[in-house]
């Protein structure tokens, strides 16, 4: 069991706007949690909470869920309200979702806030040390701003390169581009004109 | 005295993967380490959406090589999850020997390594030789010396018999002579002690600061280590020793991991022990993968491997997201360098026991 036995209670006290509670203890005794929040802005208050309760930020997933349609609608009805997430954010396919693991003594809580499309979220680095690297990564891969990142510098992809890139299709052939020394090198030689 | 700037790396012959450090020193001592990172980076996260969720078994493993095995464990319990599989009990002992066979050979690269860099080439020499031991171990078991393929969904896709147990007792008897002789070299050799004592130190409160796991965790004193916090697969019936030591430097490290390497050895005896009879594998049918999310940790040879799945309803996973202990333990060697000497840099750069290639994806 996660400890405080009454943690649902204890975020939901620290996450004003509302949240989703839901959580599951396997065979061998270890507890998954998931805390979807209503809103983005109570992100804060729900890791500073759980910072003083000595969790540690084990990473944060971003992704853009698959949007859900909306059901048919017969002629002359008005069309119902497009699907949402709690909070209201839509499931059009191009909002954020991002899933922020905590490790509590083994067992895992996962913070989860919805974020529309150009929206921004509150970096955890002033909170957590550790968020910094996770956060640097996300602002590479997705169009998604952290609020207040001390060093939004590009982590892993050259500046050269245009961002969000999880975001595109990108060929496999392009992909695989440098796979192999010897394609790499023959791709070299070709712009260089030797190879001509 | 001056102030330079020194570019260690991306390519550097103490580096076995790249990595660029900028290092500000002033005299020979560190004032300030700036990472750049990202020369390995092969946009596998993008990769692994566009392939089924059994092709991701494969692809997984070839994430890193070292903790090889790790990656399409954590991934296989995830999805194992979200299909309410269970797995056999002997496929559970059977993936916990997969486990500590890579840990050994994974924790005996890293003290090698070191040896090496401290410019001791017979006890380099010497320690790979017995890590090489475990190397005919996995060649002979698995089939494979790095990539094992031990794991699918469901269960194992290996299994042994008397033959290769008492084969496997017989190697863990002479690794177990070999790994006392070389605790001892390390405990006691004064060209070991003299560049590993007190060198790279990482305090207590800084590794809880950084978030660091693994052996760079407990040898700062933090008594984490996924197998008994988290039990999976047969751990929770297993007698799990975990080492710390209180000083965090870059031989507490090196002395965590010979450790450890011995429970491994203790770990695999008892699951020889106890491995009951039965079948490796719950279903020898493609099982279907509901929609659903999951998120599964096992300690990897380098600390907590995380792993979420998100799965939809289609064979390709949504999203799939791991974090390596290596991604953790990075930020700490710029708190480990400072105000250490230019020439150690990379004896601390190895006592994270790095490993780029997946931190880097």
């Amino acid at each position: 069991m996660i400890k405080p036995n009454d943690i649902e209670s204890r975020l939901a006290s620290t996450a004003l706007s509302g949240i989703q509670f839901s959580m599951a203890t396997d065979s061998k005794g270890v507890t998954t949690a998931w805390c979807t929040l209503a809103n983005s802005a109570d992100l804060l208050p729900a890791a500073t909470w759980l910072k003083a309760i000595d969790a540690r930020l084990s990473t944060i997933t971003v992704f853009q869920p698959k949007a859900t349609l909306a059901p048919a609608v017969a002629e002359g009805e008005e069309p119902a309200a497009p699907p949402t997430f709690l909070g209201g954010v839509e499931k059009d396919g191009k909002s954020y979702e991002i899933d922020y693991h905590f490790d509590l003594d083994g067992d895992t809580l996962t913070l989860v806030a919805h974020v529309a499309t150009g929206g921004a979220i509150d970096s955890l680095t002033e909170l957590y040390r550790a968020a910094d690297w996770p956060e640097r990564e996300i602002m590479e891969i997705y169009a998604l701003e952290v609020r207040g990142h001390p060093d939004p510098r590009r982590l892993f992809l050259d500046p050269s390169i245009d961002g969000a890139v999880l975001e595109r299709l990108i060929p496999l052939s392009t992909l695989t581009n440098s796979a192999t020394t010897k394609g790499l090198w023959e791709k070299i030689l070709a712009q260089t004109g030797i190879l001509s | 005295m001056s102030n330079f700037t020194i570019p260690v790396g991306p390519l550097h012959v103490a580096l076995e993967e790249p990595m660029y450090f900028r290092i500000d020193v002033h005299g020979e001592t560190i004032a300030n380490v700036d990472i750049h990172a990202g020369h390995v980076h092969r946009g596998i996260e993008y990769l692994i959406t566009k392939r089924n969720i059994f092709q991701n078994v494969v692809l997984t493993e070839r994430i890193c090589s070292l903790c090889s095995n790790s990656h399409p464990q954590a991934y296989a319990m995830a999805i194992e999850q979200i299909a309410g599989i269970k797995i056999p009990p002997r496929a559970e002992y059977l993936r916990a020997i997969a486990d500590e066979v890579k840990r050994v050979a994974s924790h005996l690269f890293n003290v090698a390594i070191l040896a090496h860099l401290v410019g001791f080439e017979s006890l380099f020499m010497h320690v790979m030789e017995v890590r090489e031991r475990m190397q005919d171990v996995k060649e002979s078991v698995f089939g494979n010396r790095m990539d094992i393929g031990a794991n699918t969904i469901g269960g194992v896709r290996y299994d042994v018999n008397v033959e290769s147990i008492s084969y496997l007792e017989e190697q863990l008897d002479q690794i177990e002579a070999s790994l006392i002789e070389i605790t001892d070299i390390y405990q006691t050799s004064g060209s070991i002690l003299g560049r590993t004592r007190g060198v790279g130190v990482l305090s207590h409160a800084d590794a809880l600061d950084c978030g660091v796991v693994g052996p760079v965790a407990r040898a700062s004193g933090i008594s984490y280590d996924v197998r008994t916090k988290a039990p999976y697969t047969a751990y929770d019936r297993l007698d799990v020793k975990v080492h710390t030591l209180p000083d965090g430097d870059v031989w507490s490290r090196a002395m965590i991991r010979l450790a450890e390497a011995r429970t491994a050895i203790d770990l695999l005896r008892q699951c020889i022990r106890d491995l009951p009879e039965g079948p490796t594998i719950e279903d020898h049918v493609r099982p279907s993968i509901p929609a659903g999310e999951a998120i599964a940790k096992c300690e990897a040879p380098r600390g907590e491997l995380i792993y979420y799945v998100r799965t939809g309803t289609t064979p390709k996973p949504e999203r799939v997201k791991w974090r390596v202990p290596s991604f953790m333990n990075w930020d700490a060697l710029r708190i480990m360098m400072k105000d250490a000497k230019i020439s150690d840099v990379a004896i601390i750069v190895n006592s994270i026991d790095p490993c780029i290639s997946c931190t880097e994806r």
